[in-house]
């Protein structure tokens, strides 16, 4: 099993020059001159300036030189600056990302458990009243847009109620009014999970349960909640696993739309922000973040099913 | 034959399936008896309700399934004492039936590729009906027995392979440790619903001498369900021929091949193909399709298909006569003959 983490370890290394690389021309061919951002018009430097700022900055020198040199300073921690603010971008990310990932995994957790947990127990329970209601709200959370829904509950429970702050993520008053400002967001975010995986699991889970295998299981004799999780669930949650992991990419970079709607100071804000000022090199650093965490889902979507299913572990 | 030698008996099977809110009848009105220590084949085509009549039984059946009958009566022996249980009157997955689901009946199914679980060693999940059966006894103590179950299966290395996963099996090696699955409790019954149908003809072979030698050493009562009648001739002691979810033509081994009455019965027996036949001739088949279960029409189910209809077949429901002793046809060609239900 060890050797089985390290090489799919090793395999994410050659992935993540060749996105970087791939980022970097992608940038390139957008024809975005990162100086028209950085130098005021007023300012009418002359072209002789804006050449001699061009090549002080070592914007002249071939393309693959710039991308070593690139790649070599972040390999050295060194992720650049922001054209836009001057600041740091390790400062900028590190600044961000404990809100990005706080949403993001309360989300995973929270959508996880409720949406595996309805699926479960509506595959089980056929036609019951849970699998009614389950069907029911599914369609309403995968029809409603998120930013829609979050701007019902802000109206609802912010503005009108009062319960909860309209956005943001801390305001005095301790950790108490911290968890206030997470309720919204994560109560958007699990929903629209939640609808998905609830009729995913729902599905796989009635698959595996009219298998051949849960008859077999039957016929020996054993309990029946025994059938379920050992037999049923272990075999179901493969699958499953597959989209929770993939759920943690989509979490990081694209919780854009639910962190713009509740003014959450994470990551997406922050690809929004730069996105529209040009701001290269943070676009860059962020992109790859995004494409990593999607890496890191990947690798744990083998690992998980590894741990699930021998002929993973053991197929090579 | 003392009553109690009967270790399974069935009245007035009926089971149905409610499908787009219509009930479907797949498994009318079947009675039979299942004598000690001897095999009885259910015998019929593809959708004909065999393996629906004895999932029946035991009681594993989908959600939309309605069953009925008079009574199930089993027979349990332990020593000399004998238990009576109706099964018709118990609940599918309550208590007293997993009771009797390994220690008393076990099952081996069609599919040896889908019916062990991917996930779980081999030995792991031969030995967990009986870890569930004698609470008492230890996880070393069940792999013993497990591994001498393995080793009079003629399963090869037993001692690794129990730790091996299914995949790594071949088919007949899988169905094996299905069997062993099975018997691993010692049951009295064993249902083999199609067990060799997946597997090649040299694999078949050997499953079936298994099968043969443990029912002769060890006296078990088999019900086997097969489509395959070299196989009944190989291993059947009684044979009940099933159409459309009715038994029409039941006897001893001899009765149906030495004297198939039956029309059906006959046409199954001339569809069997045999080595050395002329060339040029062809293999015979019966003519038209299985109805659809759902349109069926009064009388004989049989009579779209039958050579000998008549006007009356189409009308109520055909009686079985009992053309020789032990020996029932569900045909009106038979009606000089002693009505029996």
């Amino acid at each position: 099993m060890l050797k089985f983490i390290i090489k799919k370890l090793l395999q994410m290394i050659p992935m993540l020059l060749v996105i970087s690389l791939l980022v970097f021309i992608g940038l390139e061919l957008t024809g975005i001159d990162p100086l028209s951002y950085m130098v005021s018009p007023d300012m009418a430097g002359s072209a002789e300036n804006l050449e001699r700022l061009r090549e002080q900055m070592g914007l002249n020198d071939p393309l693959f030189t710039r991308y070593f040199r690139w790649v070599s300073e972040m390999l050295r921690g060194d992720f650049g600056y922001s054209i836009v603010s001057g600041t740091p971008i390790s400062q900028i990310i590190a600044v961000r990302i404990p809100a990005t990932i706080e949403l993001a995994l309360l989300a995973l957790v929270f959508s996880t458990i409720i949406g595996v947990g309805i699926g479960i127990v509506s595959a089980i329970k056929q036609n019951g009243i849970i699998d009614y209601v389950g069907r029911v709200f599914a369609v309403v959370g995968q029809s409603i847009p998120q930013f829609f829904f979050g701007i019902i509950l802000i109206q609802i429970f912010a503005v009108s109620m009062g319960w909860f702050p309209v956005g943001q993520r801390i305001s005095p008053g301790g950790n108490w009014s911290r968890i206030q400002h997470l309720v919204l967001p994560v109560t958007t975010l699990t929903l629209s999970m939640c609808a998905v995986l609830m009729r995913y699991a729902r599905n796989t889970m009635l698959d595996v349960m009219n298998s051949d295998y849960i008859k077999t299981a039957r016929s020996k004799g054993i309990p029946e909640w025994k059938v379920i999780i050992k037999h049923g669930f272990r075999n179901a949650m493969r699958p499953v696993l597959v989209i929770i992991c993939f759920r943690l990419p989509m979490l990081i970079g694209g919780s854009v739309v639910i962190e713009s709607v509740f003014s959450w100071p994470g990551i997406g804000t922050i690809i929004a922000s730069s996105v529209i000022a040009g701001d290269m090199p943070v676009i860059m650093v962020t992109t790859l973040m995004v494409a990593a965490s999607i890496l890191v889902a990947s690798f744990l979507v083998d690992v998980f099913t590894a741990l699930l299913d021998p002929r993973v572990r053991l197929g090579d | 034959m003392n009553e109690k030698d009967i270790v399974l008996s069935v009245k007035n099977l009926n089971t149905s399936f409610i499908s787009d809110r219509k009930e479907i009848k797949i498994v009318k009105n079947v009675s039979l008896d299942l004598k000690r220590a001897t095999t009885l084949a259910i015998v019929g085509e593809s959708g004909c309700g065999k393996s629906v009549t004895v999932h029946s039984i035991v009681k594993l059946m989908p959600k939309n399934a309605r069953v009925k009958a008079d009574y199930i009566l089993y027979n349990q022996k332990r020593g000399d004492k004998i238990t009576e249980f109706d099964l018709s009157k118990l609940e599918p997955y309550g208590k007293e039936m997993r009771a009797l689901r390994g220690p008393d009946i076990g099952m081996v199914f069609q599919d040896p590729m889908s019916s062990l679980n991917p996930v779980y060693k081999v030995g792991d999940q031969v030995a967990e009906g009986l870890l569930e059966h004698n609470p008492k006894m230890s996880k070393e103590e069940a792999k013993e027995q497990v591994l001498a179950m393995f080793r009079e299966l003629g399963i090869p290395d037993p001692e690794n392979r129990i730790n091996d996963f299914p995949y790594q099996f071949s088919g007949g090696m899988k169905q094996r440790v299905v069997i062993a699955l099975a018997m691993i409790c010692n049951p009295e019954i064993i249902i083999a619903d199609e067990p060799t149908t997946a597997l090649d003809v040299t694999i078949q072979a050997q499953i079936m001498e298994l099968m043969k030698s443990l029912q002769t050493e060890k006296n078990k009562s088999i019900i086997l369900i097969t489509h395959n009648m070299g196989l009944v001739a190989e291993m059947a002691d009684e044979v009940c021929v099933m159409y459309m979810g009715r038994i029409v033509e039941f006897g001893t081994l001899e009765h149906i091949f030495n004297n198939p009455s039956h029309p059906y019965t006959k046409a199954l027996l001339r569809s069997v193909p045999v080595l050395g036949m002329e060339e040029g001739r062809l293999l015979e088949t019966i003519p038209g399709i299985t109805p659809n279960p759902a349109e069926l029409k009064e009388g004989c189910e049989f009579a779209d298909r039958c050579p000998d209809c008549r006007d009356e077949c189409r009308k109520g429901t055909i009686p079985a006569f009992e053309v020789e002793p032990g020996h029932k046809v569900r045909c009106l060609n038979f009606n000089s003959f002693k009505e029996v239900d």
